[in-house]
């Protein structure tokens, strides 16, 4: 009969189906990592030695300092266009740089799409940042890519392009501010192998991969685990969104699926809660290690009583503030260093309570 | 004289651009059945949904029982006791027919937000058994014939225990015996006292039925006469303003002998079991039957609605298979439907789509463009053909009266060059002007050389209007019948010839 | 002599024929997939496994199921996620920010939700906006008022007494955590509102044909709006379990559970032109997605597949209900 015909003929192109995913997912993750494993060996190789120097505690910021006057930007409009608004990260980005351009005179728009997949939402703003002719724009791209043409417009216009956070994988950006996430990630990556014996089963909860910092952050720590620790075994990295919950769930799967999982990387705030969570659902906090991402009081809570092995802070009214410094420096014309690296720290329950550190975290 | 039950003194009600009800009066006795009369658009059924309150009057008074009152709502009606059966069924298919009955005055359980299923199902028990009704209370609407579905529709008017019983076109989808049913359960509420408002097209009916009649014609009161003494002649002049002169076709001597359509051994479940006749040119085939017995299921499954197991289908003498309905029209067979509102029209859109709805394809350049010249011309064409009265062909099908639709329904099928045309029960619905208008359209058609079969439960239009006549029966034919010898009392024979029990 | 036309089915045909057998057909879709994930996916046939799949389902359950009711009357809702996120973020303010006992948080949780459903219930029964319009538009007012309150700042429910987290998330019976019971005690409780009130019957009454039921003397408009309020609880109650995973509210998520919560509804049977369905093909179309994203997950499907052949699913689905309906006819 034609109900039976068709219930075959569904589970049949189901089982088609999956086949094919099992057959790609190796077949696709392996390409997509190889170009960025081999661009990452050098940076990673790179700031390896770097961070060999900085060691544990973190990688230093550059050198750059930023203007004490704003010059002839002085009462200008500088549009700030973030990743989002959903994480306290961007709310401390935005405080940081909200206070710098107060302090300096200037004005500062700040503003995000609700979530960090709505790409085409913050195109939209920075399209309409762009028409009212701002004296310079900062942006955090959700998809370098994507924002070419609007990119391009500026720079047409004459309207410094100034890069934070992820930035933009771009050449119109006079400059980029943000932490140089391949070198954080691998310096997680040390600590998570000197954490479980440099040998074992290690997850990756990542928030998505179009962005720069989701591809860099899974790339660094990916690369520093191939390159240093071969007895580590790093899974498939899954990406949750963000989302705490959907984080919590993948998590859950990924220890069901490799019960001698030792350690976790979340890569973001919103993906180390939901492995904080899916650890305190499966009770197995204390026994599977965690390393994050960012800041939070929930993240503070669990270093400071153990459950979570540390973090990778950045320094996020940093990045706020030197990016409103650079835009008043690329107003008033001066030639401004490729990157500005505002550092980042790896933090645990020693370090926490340090003012340096306490300075750099949010909640 | 007893007060009355109800009396309506200069009733108006106008909607946008129509003038449904222009100073009409109407009265009703308690023990009496009323019917009232009128070509369609004449305002019977807009001046019993005044009473009914489903419409605000803009003048005139109502009174009830002798006071005067303001009916706001369908349920200020109900509580005045009055209650309306209309004539499109306001049943919810997925909910029983017990559900339906009560709806809105379900019996409460343990707490008063609490269903009794089981109270609910024997009152409706009670019910159907003080009417004489054989349905099932468990039993899903939407899985019950019309017949029933009406029945249920009746048995929830009259568990309101009103006084006034307002019909719209009751026995439209009843057999003769459900109608012998239904007049001993109205003739029994009358003689309980109750006053009944009978609505129909069928005058035969009425006289059977009713006490009084009362004509309307254009929204106006024109007459209340005592049904012993009018005459149907009388009562159809009053309706339409005219004598209309309802002759009787001449029938051609010999048949054409070319046979258009052939079915042989035609399957599909139990309802069409096995049929095979054939169509000549020129020829009107009636099917005649009980509701149920499977004629429209018999067409749908030529036409391909709905895909017959079996069966052989040739057309001019060429097998053809007929995959859907788009295969039937190509072939040239039209099928108008029993129910045009909601398989025959396009409501919401105007004459003009409507007309060549089934033949886009003609109308269409090379890139899909529709040529609205085109299809203008033979919109208004067609308008002229069938004289249907429209304000133009932009007005919007829904707009029409029964019969006009119907006539556009027509107009879409001749459009499409079909030569096959199955009507199913073509004038249901329709008042007696437009009726004999449809009937001198079949029969031109059939003189023109188009094939028609025409289903029909009306008898006497039967015998009218058939060359022949196939009678059928659960789902087989029974028997066929010449023009010539065909009578009432034969075709009842053989529509209730149901299968001889096997011996054992 | 022949009285009656078509005989009436049996009660037999009737129920062979009728929702039950989408039921019938999801719960055989669940078996399926749980027999085959258990055979071919290594790690999936554990105790743990089953238990995470039930506490995964929790928030989808208890949303889907306040959508059942709006389904069934031919309606929908597109604001059940953001929804969501402004009755927990209500309840962090409650319990967090005022420092009000637990049990007033929650309350106020529920109040939060059915008052959404009030207002989506007017717009759609007073100013006769579509229902797809209408809940679309409170979507984003109850996602942007979620942040507007919360300062777009998490609220966490540390040192509410009872704990909150420890409260919903502990696992007295059978190691199943608490938001389990609340879900499926949610379910019950729907059932009973569908199938034993006048609520229940109004609502498949409105859906099966609107028009008659209002002219059968029903008060249409009011009872619309009583339907949407009862949605709205349940919004209120998946406020509660997805604050309580998290012991948190977090103004930034809920957009796209609406999705999750129509496709569960959707599956299990319930049509989307109204009239008829169940709650308890709802939870198992809530189990079916779970159970299809979990397994996926532990044999290592990346993301983007598991979006596909979720999609598909709900697509053959539906396909296979409207199989069963004409059939049926």
């Amino acid at each position: 009969m034609k109900l039976t015909r068709l219930t075959s003929l569904a589970a049949g192109s189901m089982a088609l189906a999956l086949v094919a995913s099992a057959c790609s997912s190796s077949a696709t993750t392996a390409p997509a990592g190889a170009p960025a494993s081999a661009a990452a060996p050098a940076s990673a190789a790179a700031s390896a030695a770097a961070s060999a120097a900085a060691s544990a505690a973190g990688g230093a910021a550059s050198a750059y300092t930023g203007p004490t006057d704003a010059g002839t930007a002085k009462g200008k409009t500088i549009a700030i266009i973030s990743k989002g608004e959903q994480h306290q990260f961007w709310q401390a980005v935005k405080k940081g740089a909200l206070d710098e351009a107060a302090k300096l005179g200037v004005t500062a728009t700040y503003q995000g799409p609700a979530t960090e997949s709505e790409i085409d939402k913050q195109l939209t703003m920075l399209q309409t940042a762009l028409s009212n002719n701002p004296a310079a724009v900062c942006f955090a791209a959700l998809d370098s890519k994507a924002a070419g043409a609007l990119l391009q417009q500026a720079k047409d216009a004459n309207i410094p392009v100034i890069g934070f956070d992820s930035g933009v994988d771009s050449t119109i950006p006079v400059t980029t501010v943000a932490t140089d996430n391949t070198a954080a990630a691998a310096v997680a990556a040390d600590h998570m192998a000197s954490l479980i014996g440099n040998a074992g089963t290690v997850g990756v909860v990542v928030h998505d991969q179009t962005s720069q910092t989701g591809i860099t952050r899974r790339d660094g720590f990916l690369a520093q685990m191939a390159a240093k620790y071969p007895n580590i075994k790093v899974l498939p990295p899954q990406y949750g969104a963000g989302d705490a919950v959907k984080s919590a769930d993948i998590a859950k799967a990924m220890m069901t699926a490799n019960p001698d999982l030792k350690g976790f990387f979340g890569a973001n705030e919103g993906s180390i809660k939901g492995v904080l969570n899916a650890l305190k659902e499966t009770g197995n906090e204390g026994k599977i290690v965690a390393i994050g991402y960012d800041s939070g009081q929930q993240q503070i809570d669990a270093i400071t009583s153990g459950v979570e092995a540390g973090a990778i802070t950045q320094n996020p009214i940093g990045i706020g503030a030197k990016c409103v410094d650079a835009a008043i420096d690329a107003i008033n014309g001066k030639t401004l260093p490729k990157t500005i690296d505002t550092g980042f720290s790896w933090f645990d329950k020693t370090n926490i309570n340090n003012p340096e550190i306490q300075a750099v975290l949010y909640k | 004289m007893a007060e009355l039950l109800v009396e309506m003194t200069g009733i108006s009600k106008s909607f946008p651009g129509v003038h449904a009800l222009d100073d009409c009066r109407f009265e009703l006795r308690p023990g009496e059945v009323h019917a009232l009369v009128g070509e369609n658009g004449a305002g019977k059924s807009t001046l019993m949904k005044v009473l009914s309150g489903i419409y605000k009057r803009d003048a005139g008074t109502i009174k009830v029982k002798g006071v005067e009152v303001e009916i706001t709502s369908p349920r200020a009606a109900q509580d005045l006791g009055i209650s309306i059966i209309h004539q499109e069924l306001n049943l919810m298919g997925h909910l029983t027919v017990a559900q339906n009955i009560f709806i809105g005055r379900e019996p409460r359980g343990a707490a008063p937000f609490l269903l009794d299923e089981k109270t609910l199902n024997a009152k409706a028990r009670e019910l159907f058994e003080t009417l004489h009704l054989k349905l099932d209370p468990r039993a899903r609407v939407s899985s019950l014939a019309v017949a029933q579905q009406q029945m249920v529709e009746i048995a929830k008017a009259l568990s309101f225990s009103s006084a006034v019983l307002i019909m719209d076109e009751p026995t439209a989808a009843l057999t003769d015996t459900e109608i012998d049913e239904l007049f001993r359960i109205i003739r029994h509420l009358r003689d309980q006292g109750k006053g009944i408002v009978h609505i129909s097209h069928r005058l035969e009916e009425l006289k059977q039925i009713s006490n009084r009649i009362t004509v309307m014609r254009d929204g106006r009161f024109i007459a209340t006469v005592n049904t012993a003494d009018a005459e149907i002649q009388q009562i159809i002049s009053m309706m339409v303003g005219r004598t209309v002169f309802e002759a009787t076709p001449e029938l051609p001597e010999q048949r054409d002998p070319n046979v258009v359509l052939e079915v042989k051994g035609l399957n599909l479940g139990r309802q069409v079991r096995d049929i095979s006749f054939s169509l000549h040119r020129g020829e009107i085939l009636g099917i005649a039957g009980l509701v149920g017995a499977g004629r429209t299921e018999v067409v749908r499954a030529i036409f391909a609605a709905d895909r017959p197991e079996s069966g052989q289908v040739t057309i001019n003498g060429k097998q053809v298979v007929i995959h859907g309905p788009s295969d039937a029209v190509h072939h040239g067979i039209a099928y108008l439907s029993e129910d045009r509102k909601r398989y025959g029209l396009a409501l919401g859109m105007d004459v003009e789509l409507n007309t060549v709805l089934a033949s886009l394809r003609r109308f269409a350049n090379g890139f899909g463009w529709v040529r609205t010249g085109a299809t203008r011309k033979q919109a208004l064409e067609q308008v002229q053909a069938l004289a249907i009265k429209t304000p133009s062909i932009r007005q919007r099908v829904k707009n029409l009266s029964g019969g006009n639709q119907q006539k556009v329904v027509i107009a879409k099928w001749l459009t499409a060059d079909t030569d096959i045309l199955i009507f199913d029960e073509p004038t249901r619905g329709i008042d007696v002007g437009a009726k004999s208008e449809i009937y001198r359209l079949l029969n031109d058609l059939a003189k023109q050389g188009k094939s028609i079969i025409m289903i029909s439960s009306e008898l006497p239009e039967v015998l009218r209007m058939s060359h022949r006549i196939l009678v059928m029966c659960e789902g087989r034919i029974t028997g066929e019948l010449s023009s010539a010898e065909a009578t009432q009392e034969k075709i009842m024979t053989l529509a209730t010839q149901r299968e001889a029990v096997a011996a054992a | 002599m022949q009285t009656t036309s078509a005989p009436a089915r049996s009660r037999a045909q009737s129920l062979l024929a009728g929702e039950s057998i989408q039921r019938l057909l999801a719960l055989a879709a669940l078996v399926i997939l749980l027999v085959f994930f258990s055979i071919v996916v290594p790690h999936f046939a554990s105790t743990n496994n089953y238990i995470d799949i039930l506490t995964a389902t929790a928030v989808n359950g208890v949303l889907a199921t306040g959508v059942t009711f709006v389904i069934i009357t031919g309606g929908i809702d597109l604001s059940v996620g953001t929804g969501m996120t402004f009755t927990s973020v209500v309840m962090g303010i409650v319990s967090v920010n005022m420092g009000l006992p637990l049990p007033l948080g929650l309350l106020a949780a529920l109040a939060a939700g059915a008052l959404v459903g009030v207002i989506n219930g007017a717009l759609i029964a007073k100013a006769k906006l579509p229902p797809f319009i209408a809940t679309l538009g409170m979507l984003y007012v109850t996602l942007g008022m979620a942040q507007v309150i919360s300062d777009v700042h998490p609220i966490y429910f540390e040192g509410t007494q009872p704990s909150f987290q420890q409260f919903f998330m502990a696992k007295p019976v059978a190691g199943i955590p608490n938001i389990v019971w609340v879900m499926l005690g949610g379910a019950a409780i729907a059932w009973i509102l569908l199938n034993k009130t006048i609520l229940g019957r109004y609502t498949f009454a409105l859906g099966s044909n609107e028009e008659a039921t209002r002219l059968s003397g029903v008060n249409v408009d009011r009872w619309k709006i009583i339907i949407y309020a009862v949605d709205g609880l349940f919004i209120g109650l998946a406020g509660i379990v997805i604050a309580s995973r998290m012991n948190s509210a977090q103004p930034g998520l809920g957009m796209g559970y609406e999705l999750d919560a129509i496709a569960a509804a959707v599956i299990g049977g319930n049509s989307l032109s109204g009239g008829e369905g169940s709650v308890v093909g709802t939870i198992i179309g809530a189990f079916l997605i779970s159970t299809l994203r979990i397994g996926l997950s532990v044999a290592g499907i990346p993301d983007q597949w598991k979006s596909v052949i979720t999609g598909l699913v709900v697509i053959g689905a539906v396909w296979l209900d409207i199989l069963r309906r004409r059939s049926r006819a």
